[in-house]
């Protein structure tokens, strides 16, 4: 009977052991509380209150077992947990909003309403969200458990490393611009298409988008492209713009710019009612003056927008390298000279 | 009045390593693990037996102890032995020890 509270200790312990080391680490371990019972029992403890008191003092089976075969006590270690939150950081920041894009647009595809798209497009940033933390945790407790893949890691951290200060990153005004200038775009879009000025014969307001386009929730869509790149842009001035931003980026501009260009060219995007009550009935035609202009433009906005991204993501990465900080004064008209 | 966890976390961390060097001097002559860890508890070395245990494998395996089993006993009983390159250690730890007291030592003078 007393033994078997040892015998289940020592079957704990041995249990997470490698088996070439069992028979030895069984062998020391039952002698030691072998011995630890023996001197409580001859200081008049009974002997199996002596069993309990022994093994208590050894502790946690499986915690022994790790220091006898130098197990972590933890998923990731100090050494690692700094990269991991960055790698989760920058992950997170660019699959999230690409995923609510996406689900977004094969939600509209489905002809689910705004409110629909909306939340799917919420939920579905949310869940790939989970995923990449969960993958990333993963990789990161196996690296954590690799020697090989712990040693190969992350040159020393040097000074030049060192983020900018709030503003240099992605200017603050350019921040604020972008979203000043997407809040009044989609305000006066939204105001122009329902309250237009121009009415038809029978004093109805006429508006600049084709309405079979703007009944179809498609706006819901260009509202989740602007809130992605706003989750960029607020990204990329909190913790600086990587290349992994800058694909992310241009996947967007690779979705949306065809998009667009498609539906100019095809006569959907622009209502021909409204500009032949303004007077230019022939606005809308395919090649015309204005559809050509327009297309230009958005393919030349989601360009300069691309190469931006990758642009701001190389400025970065320099800044991270080895290369000694300038002194503040070249280094104040260096970024004047980027905010261009 | 300073709290209990924080004076026994600063206790812990400066008697962390205490332990090595005094394994090392103890076991110049050859003794086992339950011997040792009465033995440190008498000289005000008390150290945990979990802690001990794990301990003596990981400087065996660093070369500083030797081990044999004696089987004379009707227990069986894994002996270590402080080897060669054990012994030299300790005599390095020591000095450094004495190092630091020294070092302490002008330290309180100076004040």
């Amino acid at each position: 009977m007393t033994s078997t509270l040892t015998d289940r200790y020592v079957a704990a312990v041995l249990r997470t052991v490698p088996g070439t080391r069992r028979p030895d680490i069984e062998r020391e371990l039952r002698a030691s509380v072998a011995d630890a019972v023996d001197d409580l029992v001859a200081a008049e403890h009974d002997p199996q209150d002596a069993e309990i008191r022994a093994l208590s003092a050894l502790g946690d089976p499986v915690r022994l077992a790790a220091q006898y075969t130098d197990r972590p006590l933890y998923l990731i270690g100090p050494g690692l947990y700094l990269d991991y939150v960055r790698v989760v950081g920058v992950l997170l920041a660019t699959v999230a909003p690409l995923l609510a894009v996406g689900v977004g647009i094969l939600r509209h595809l489905d002809g689910a309403g705004p409110g629909d798209v909306l939340t799917s497009a919420a939920l579905g940033a949310c869940a790939g969200g989970i995923v990449v933390v969960g993958w990333v945790t993963l990789a990161f407790v196996v690296a954590e458990r690799s020697p090989g893949l712990r040693a190969r890691r992350a040159r020393p951290w040097s000074p030049a490393s060192l983020p900018q200060l709030p503003g240099t990153r992605v200017d603050v005004p350019e921040l604020l611009g972008g979203l000043a200038f997407l809040v009044l775009g989609t305000c006066l879009l939204v105001v122009f298409q329902v309250f237009s000025p121009v009415r038809d014969a029978g004093g109805d307001p006429v508006g600049v988008l084709q309405p079979a386009l703007w009944d179809s929730g498609a706006p819901v869509l260009v509202l989740l492209f602007a809130l992605a790149r706003t989750a960029f842009d607020v990204v990329g001035y909190t913790v600086g713009w990587t290349t992994a931003h800058a694909v992310a980026n241009t996947v967007l501009s690779v979705l949306f710019v065809p998009a667009v260009v498609w539906l100019v060219l095809t006569g959907r995007l622009l209502n021909d009612e409204f500009f032949r009550i303004v007077g230019w009935p022939h606005a809308t035609a395919v090649p015309g003056v204005l559809t050509s202009v327009l297309v230009v433009l958005v393919v030349l906005v989601g360009a300069r927008d691309t190469v931006d991204g990758f642009r701001r993501a190389r400025r970065t990465s320099r800044r991270h390298r080895s290369e000694p900080l300038p002194p503040p004064s070249t280094r104040r008209s260096t970024s004047t000279g980027e905010m261009s | 009045m300073i709290d209990d966890d924080v004076l026994s976390t600063h206790l812990q961390e400066l008697r962390r390593g205490t332990v090595v060097l005094a394994s090392l001097l103890l076991l110049r002559r050859p003794g086992y693990g339950y011997a040792l860890l009465e033995e440190l508890a008498r000289t005000g070395l008390a150290v945990d037996a979990n802690t001990l245990y794990p301990l003596l494998r990981r400087l065996e395996k660093q070369g500083l102890l030797t081990s044999e089993w004696s089987t004379d006993e009707p227990r069986p009983r894994k002996f270590y032995r402080t080897s060669v390159d054990g012994a030299a250690l300790a005599e390095t730890l020591r000095r450094e020890w004495a190092d630091l007291s020294t070092a302490f030592a002008t330290l309180e003078d100076g004040s």
